[in-house]
This record gives structure tokens, C-alpha cells and sequence, in this order.
């Protein structure tokens, strides 16, 4: 007995209420003595002027964790406050036009020349396409995994090994194999946070749950044609709806409109001419701000 | 004046196995040659010796004085490898090397000992830098796990026997060759056994005792050896330093004391072979490009293989990685007894970051990471997509991704372009088609179907195969909007042209869908994002 009771109170001790922590204060900055005593011996114009290299380093590296990568969509940055956070993760949901989107945020940020890694679950990419929309094909790592457990590995892969732009797109389906833990996106999320990597999700639904910085709904798209009745029909372009569902920062809610087009209507954005229709961007949008308590209470 | 450093291993065979299995160190421990009853000691460690073990022992006489004695074969794998380490070492010290073999290596010096002179201008004596440079050859032996004596001198043979004695650096000062090797006895010239016996009868016993005699005299007696032996007693060698070239490849291997049937210890001591590799390289300044390794099986038989590495690079976790992911997939099939890795060397990437522009990938944790990515996922599922030639619009091409260095400052993107993009399906998805008539000769497409693969079995229900099933793609339903045909024509000049006609449709269900006909067959190839 005496044994069973020592096991028991072994047990309980482990159900007490766990000790919250203190988190630990960031690490501060420790003014070197060298630095210390130079800046003492100038005088203080000149003093505040002076940086040392590891300041330097220190702040170009947090003025780069602060920036977002913008996606060139005028209205999803719009959205989204800038664009998409640096050291964050982002998350596309819906049956709308992800995979556009994709596309020019790739081609954002290889035409900045950085280094984007496409972790494509559906196989779906099109280098062609891609090359046209302005993506620069020599900075873009396609990586095609088959597997919902590779994909997500391939992403963490990517992310630790300073590729500024990661994403994941999952294609119109769920990609075979189990789904990956929760755990999983966690880790994703601090891979982008330590390593500074902008991670874009694309899903036909929602994965990353609490662990995305912020997360858009892309929703009823709407194909539109050019030509009437019986006469020949081009397709001129897909519009989407997109909604903040999700923002950290942002107050979610609001809408916006976006219309991606295949121009030159001979070749309906394909074939000869695949997707190296648009000449310039013929981007639209009407953007619905969420409407305040007082108007909600108005009407 | 030519000066010349000689590194010498004593007991090289016995070096070169405890540099193989550094666990032995402390340990009795006796190379044994030949084989059953003419099995003898050729070389045993310090502890084996204060035992009474001795060179030219048989092993059972050997046994008897030492039950516990741990006896190793003669391994020419281990020899080899140490005899290249020790050449890779020489070769930081100077690009003139020579391989004598056995532990020895011979090594042009002059000039060199200036990067190690004093600090102090209050030291021009060149004799200390050559004792300092010697020293960090001692030093840089050691880091290889290599108990190496460093000798200076003018001639090849003044600096072996400088390196031969136990005070370990030794310098011959310019000029004093003759001076050094006179109070040392003659066997440290190693004369032939029929001369050193003569020598021995006309009561020579130092090196000096025969320097002293005339040349003339010397030579009537013993012939053109008793002139060479003279010319060594004088401290002249003419013999000349033969420099090797560069090695193409690095090479590490040993022999295995018992068959290995399992892949841990295999791998276990693979990771010492590598980590051994690894060094060599990085001391060439090299990183490996293709590592190719073969297992020596048993009762016979080997094994070949080759990886090919996505860029160079050193880390040994990702060799042992891909490593264990080949062997996983196809194992040998016999128990190992040995085994040689190849290094071919390349020169690894270099990349300098930018304070201002966005920063580079670091080319070495990219090679690791791309090669980790090919070994999980496969060949041609990771890289750099590329565009090919050509109308269809499925073609592409994935190489090696090498991106150029970023730019050195900040830009800012362009606007996009706004192109709907589409999904393309790999391969296309067979379907049936019903059309109508439309104005003149074209054809309007009035419903589609994808074709069920009779030949895929059908999964069983709430079977986890059925996530498998839910992502195969099922088209089917009567055509809204239909917009075409586009007409594509490729290889018109080949046998066999590639003609199809191309729609984009609308369905009732929802989607937009692109459509070909190729031949009398109907394919989905892509679709619009909805």
C-alpha cells in the first residue's frame, strides 16, 4: 500500500496546477567597452553618428524581419496590410484563384532576387506560365512532393536553409497520405520566425489553424466570357473573392475583389499563347471595409 | 640551397590500423602478417612491447607471452589511406611532394620556413623558422591521427635520417650534413647485408669512421655500392625530389575484422571513414561531388555504387544520409567485410552576403538540403524548372538549381501582370466527349466524362487507401460555355506530327477546363483555377 500511495502522490504532484514562468526578457544589446570608450571620447554629434558592424548587422537583420514581401496584387496587399509578413506564416484558403496569386507572389520576389522554393503537392505548375507572369525561373526551386508529410518536411527543409519565400500549395484536392499533426504547421511557423522565410499556404481549405499570422478566404470565383448568344466565346478572365477571415495585426472582415485575366481573346490564354496573354495588368477591384459597430447597429 | 623535409611514420603498418580504429590506442595490440602456423608480429604497440612482444614473433609465441594480445591483420586499405593523409598534410606545406611510400614523404621546403619566421627582427636566424615549420608539420600529422617524425636538410637521405631519429623535430643545419650523420652508427644508412657485414670486418661501426676513408679505396673493395654508401657518409644524396601530381580522387576504405550483416554498424563506421574524408578535402580545400563506394562481400563478390551529389559539399551527415537511404533501398544482399569510399572533388561554392541586397542561400546547406530532398522524394522532383522549345503546352524541364548571387542592392517589385493562372494535370486526364455542330466545320464540345482506369483496382471502404482514391481526378458534366477549337501543330516534318485542337469549357457543375483532342482521343490537361 504504502508503495501504491507513493505512486499516487508522485501522480498528483504531476496534476498540480502547472508555474506559469516568466518569459524570458529578450537578450539586450551590450554596448562594447572599445565602442564605449571611443564614443566618449568624440564629441556627441559626431558620437551619435558612429555605428559599430554588429550594430549594423543587427539592425539591417530586424529592419529586414520588420519588412513584408509585397504580392503585387494592389488589392491583397491592400488587404493584408502591405503584403505578406516577413518570418510569418500566411495561409490562402478556398477554391478561388490561388493558384494566380501564387504565381505573382513568386514573381515578386524572385524579381527582387530572392530565392523562392514552390513546395507543389498537385504537380500543377507550369513553368511556361510561370516564366510569362514574370516569375524568374532561376531563382525558384520546384519541389514536387506526393505526399502531405513530404510537403510539409520539404517546406521546414526549405525554410531552415534561408530561402526568403516558401509556399506550399496543395492544389485543388488534398494531397494523398494521413494528415500531418498539428504540431507540424507549429514547427513550420517557427521555422519562418527564426530563419525570417515568408511561408504562403495555399489550400483548398484551412490547415494551419492558430499557428498563420493571417489567413485569406478566396471564394466564389466567376468565369467571364467575352461574346454572346451563338457567336464564337473567348474566355476573358476569372474573378475571385477574397475576405480576411484571420490577421494579427488587422481587424479581419473585410472583402475585396480580384480579376485575373487572359488577355489577346484569339487564344483564350493557353496553347500558343498560353498564358503569355497578359501584356499589362488589368487588375480590378472593389473593396467592401467592414462595417463599423455604428453602422451595423443603423441597419 | 634545395632544403628538403622528410615525414616519417614509425611502424607505419600499426600507425595506420590505430588511426582506422583509434579504440585500440591503449590497447596490446600486434599486426600480425601471413597466414596459420606463419602468422608473425610485425608491429605491436608500446603496451604489447613492455610485454616482451617483438617484431618477427609468431603469434602463438606471441599468445603465450601475452594471452590477451589483440591481433590485427595487415590491412592495405588502412595503409593506402594514411599514406594519402599523410601526402594531403605534406601538401599544406609545400606544393613539391614526393611519395616514398611506407610512411615517408618527402617534402621541398625551401623558402617555406618564411612563413614561419619570428615576429622578433631580432631573429634572422632561418634554422628556428625551419624548427617552427617542423613543428606545425608534428602538429598538423597529429590532428590526422598520425605519429609522424619531421627531419630538415639539404639531401633526401640526411633529412630521412634526421626524421628516423626519436628527438623529433631534427634540422641539419646548411653545410653540416656530414657533421650530423658522423657520430650515427652505419645501419642508420641501411648498406645491403653482404656490404654492412664487410664494413662490419674492416671495423666500421659510424657513419663518420667511413666518411673518414678514401673514396677510391672504398669502391675497389665493396664496387659501385661501397661508392654510394661513401657519397651517403659524406651527406651527398643525388638523388632529386620527384614530385607527384595532384590526386584526381580521395579514397578511404578498410577491411572489416568480421562480416557486418546489419546497417547500423555499418553506417557507424562508414561516419569515421567520412568524417576522415571530409578532413582530407578540407584541407585541399576541396568538397565532394560524387561519392562513389564499394563493399567488399562475402565468402566474395562486391558491391559498387555511386551518388551524385546536387552541388559539393563536406557534410558528412548528408553523405551518410543518402548513404543509408541507397543501401535501405537496395541492400547489398551479403554480409560487408570491407568497404572503399571515393570522393571526387570539386571546388565548393562560394557566396559572399550582402549587407544592403537580400541575402544569399548558403551554398553548402543548400547542397545538403537539395540532396536530402532528392533522397527522400526522388530523382526529377526537385529543381529549377526550366522552359523548353516547342508549342505543347505541357512541355517543361527541370535541371540543377544553382540561382546567380543576388542583387548587391534592395529593389523594388514590378506590378503584376494579372495572368489567370492554370493547374496543369500530369499526365492528362483520358475522357469521352459528346459534341454538336457548330458554324461551319468546327466542333462543339457538349458534355465530358473522364474515363475510369478499369485497371486500378477499387480501394475497400473506410480503407486508408481511400484518401489515394479521393485524390484522383473525376471530371463529368454537360458543357456551359465552349470556346474553340485552337489548332497546335508540332514535328509536321517527323513521321509521326503532334496535331491537336484545343477548348476551353465551361461546366454546369462548375470549373473551366482545357480540352484537346489528339487524334481520335479526347484529354484534360489543365484547368483554370476555380
Amino acid at each position: 500500500m504504502a508503495v501504491l500511495a507513493r505512486r499516487l502522490a508522485t501522480q498528483f504532484q504531476l496534476l498540480e496546477a502547472p508555474k506559469i514562468l516568466k518569459p524570458a526578457s529578450p537578450p539586450q544589446f551590450v554596448e562594447s567597452e572599445a565602442i564605449r570608450n571611443l564614443r566618449a571620447t568624440l564629441e556627441a554629434s559626431i558620437a551619435s553618428k558612429l555605428t559599430s558592424g554588429s550594430e549594423l548587422v543587427r539592425a539591417v537583420a530586424r529592419q529586414r524581419r520588420d519588412e513584408i514581401l509585397p504580392t503585387t496584387i494592389p488589392p491583397l496587399d491592400a488587404l493584408l496590410g502591405g503584403g505578406l509578413a516577413r518570418g510569418k506564416m500566411t495561409e490562402i484558403a478556398g477554391r478561388g484563384t490561388r493558384f494566380s496569386i501564387v504565381i505573382a507572389t513568386l514573381a515578386a520576389a524572385t524579381s527582387i532576387g530572392e530565392a523562392a522554393a514552390l513546395i507543389d503537392a498537385s504537380d500543377s505548375f507550369d513553368p511556361q506560365l510561370a516564366e510569362a507572369a514574370g516569375v524568374d525561373l532561376r531563382r525558384l526551386l520546384w519541389v514536387r512532393p506526393q505526399t502531405m508529410k513530404e510537403t510539409v518536411t520539404a517546406a521546414e527543409m526549405t525554410g531552415a536553409t534561408g530561402f526568403q519565400l516558401v509556399i506550399i500549395d496543395m492544389g485543388s484536392r488534398r494531397p494523398p497520405g494521413r494528415r500531418v499533426p498539428d504540431a507540424a504547421w507549429v514547427r513550420l511557423a517557427r521555422v519562418a520566425e527564426s530563419h525570417g522565410a515568408t511561408i504562403l499556404v495555399s489550400a483548398p481549405y484551412a490547415l494551419t489553424g492558430t499557428t498563420s499570422e493571417a489567413m485569406i478566404l478566396a471564394h466564389a470565383p466567376r468565369p467571364r466570357w467575352l461574346g454572346r448568344g451563338n457567336a464564337p466565346r473567348v474566355l476573358a478572365g476569372i474573378e475571385t473573392r477574397l475576405k480576411l477571415e484571420k490577421h494579427r495585426r488587422l481587424r479581419p472582415g473585410q472583402t475585396t475583389t480580384v480579376f485575373f485575366q487572359c488577355e489577346e481573346a484569339g487564344c483564350g490564354g493557353w496553347g500558343v499563347g498560353s498564358g503569355r496573354t497578359t501584356v499589362e495588368s488589368s487588375l480590378s477591384y472593389s473593396h467592401t471595409p467592414l462595417p463599423t459597430p455604428h453602422t451595423r447597429k443603423a441597419s | 640551397m634545395t632544403r628538403l623535409a622528410c615525414f616519417y611514420v614509425p611502424m607505419f603498418v600499426l600507425a595506420a590500423r590505430l588511426r582506422s580504429e583509434p579504440d585500440l590506442l591503449n590497447e596490446a595490440v600486434g599486426i600480425v602478417e601471413g597466414n596459420g602456423s606463419n602468422a608473425h608480429i610485425i608491429a605491436a604497440t608500446r603496451r604489447a612491447r613492455k610485454k616482451g612482444i617483438q617484431p618477427g614473433q609468431s603469434l602463438a609465441q606471441a599468445r603465450s607471452l601475452l594471452p590477451k594480445l589483440i591481433a590485427r591483420g595487415r590491412d592495405p586499405e588502412c595503409e593506402r589511406t594514411a599514406q594519402e593523409a599523410l601526402l594531403e598534410v605534406a601538401e599544406t606545406f609545400s606544393p613539391r611532394v614526393e611519395d616514398a611510400g611506407e610512411g615517408v614523404v618527402f617534402l621541398d621546403v625551401t623558402g617555406m620556413e618564411r612563413h614561419f619566421a619570428d615576429d622578433a627582427p631580432s631573429d634572422p636566424d632561418s634554422q628556428n623558422s625551419e624548427l617552427r615549420l617542423a613543428r606545425a608539420a608534428l602538429r598538423a600529422c597529429d590532428a590526422i591521427s598520425l605519429p609522424a617524425r619531421v627531419g630538415i636538410a639539404a639531401s633526401k637521405l640526411a633529412a630521412r635520417v634526421a626524421a628516423e631519429l626519436p628527438k623529433s623535430p631534427t634540422v641539419v643545419a646548411p653545410g653540416e650534413e656530414a657533421t650530423f650523420l658522423a657520430p650515427l652508427p652505419l645501419t642508420r644508412l641501411s648498406p645491403e647485408l653482404e656490404a654492412a657485414a664487410m664494413l662490419h670486418r674492416f671495423g666500421l661501426s659510424s657513419i663518420g669512421d667511413l666518411a673518414k676513408l678514401p673514396e677510391s679505396e672504398i669502391a675497389s673493395r665493396l664496387g659501385e655500392v661501397g661508392r654510394e654508401l661513401h657519397w651517403a657518409a659524406r651527406g651527398i644524396d643525388p638523388r632529386p625530389l620527384m614530385p607527384r601530381p595532384l590526386p584526381p580522387e580521395f579514397r578511404e576504405g578498410m577491411e572489416l575484422e568480421w562480416p557486418l550483416v546489419a546497417l547500423e554498424p555499418f553506417l557507424f563506421i562508414a561516419n569515421a571513414a567520412l568524417d576522415r574524408l571530409s578532413k582530407r578535402m578540407e584541407i585541399q580545400g576541396f568538397a565532394c561531388k560524387r561519392l562513389e563506394f564499394t563493399l567488399t562481400l562475402d565468402p566474395e563478390g562486391y558491391d559498387a555504387r555511386g551518388i551524385d551529389l546536387p552541388a559539393p559539399t563536406r557534410d558528412i551527415k548528408t553523405m551518410l544520409t543518402l548513404m543509408r537511404l541507397d543501401l535501405e533501398k537496395t541492400p547489398p544482399g551479403a554480409p560487408v567485410v570491407g568497404f572503399s569510399f571515393v570522393a571526387h572533388p570539386d571546388r565548393p561554392r562560394r557566396a559572399q552576403l550582402s549587407l544592403f541586397g537580400p541575402s544569399a542561400v548558403s551554398p553548402e546547406k543548400l547542397a545538403s538540403t537539395i540532396a536530402k530532398l532528392v533522397s527522400i522524394l526522388g530523382d526529377g522532383r526537385v529543381g529549377m524548372p526550366m522552359t523548353v522549345d516547342g508549342h505543347l503546352p505541357e512541355r517543361y524541364a527541370i535541371n540543377v538549381f544553382s540561382p546567380p548571387p543576388p542583387p548587391d542592392m534592395k529593389r523594388t517589385p514590378a506590378r503584376a501582370r494579372g495572368l489567370l493562372a492554370v493547374r496543369t494535370f500530369r499526365p492528362p486526364i483520358p475522357i469521352e466527349v459528346t459534341t454538336r455542330e457548330a458554324q461551319g466545320d468546327d466542333v462543339q464540345i457538349a458534355s465530358i466524362r473522364s474515363i475510369a482506369d478499369s485497371e486500378t483496382p477499387q480501394p475497400a471502404p473506410n480503407s486508408r487507401n481511400r484518401i489515394e482514391a479521393g485524390a484522383k481526378v473525376e471530371i463529368g458534366s454537360t458543357v456551359r460555355i465552349c470556346s474553340g477549337p485552337w489548332r497546335i501543330e508540332e514535328g509536321w516534318w517527323s513521321d509521326r506530327p503532334d496535331i491537336r485542337e484545343y477548348w476551353d469549357v465551361e461546366l454546369d457543375r462548375g470549373g473551366v477546363y482545357r480540352v484537346f483532342r489528339g487524334g481520335a482521343e479526347w484529354f484534360v490537361d489543365a484547368r483554370y483555377e476555380m
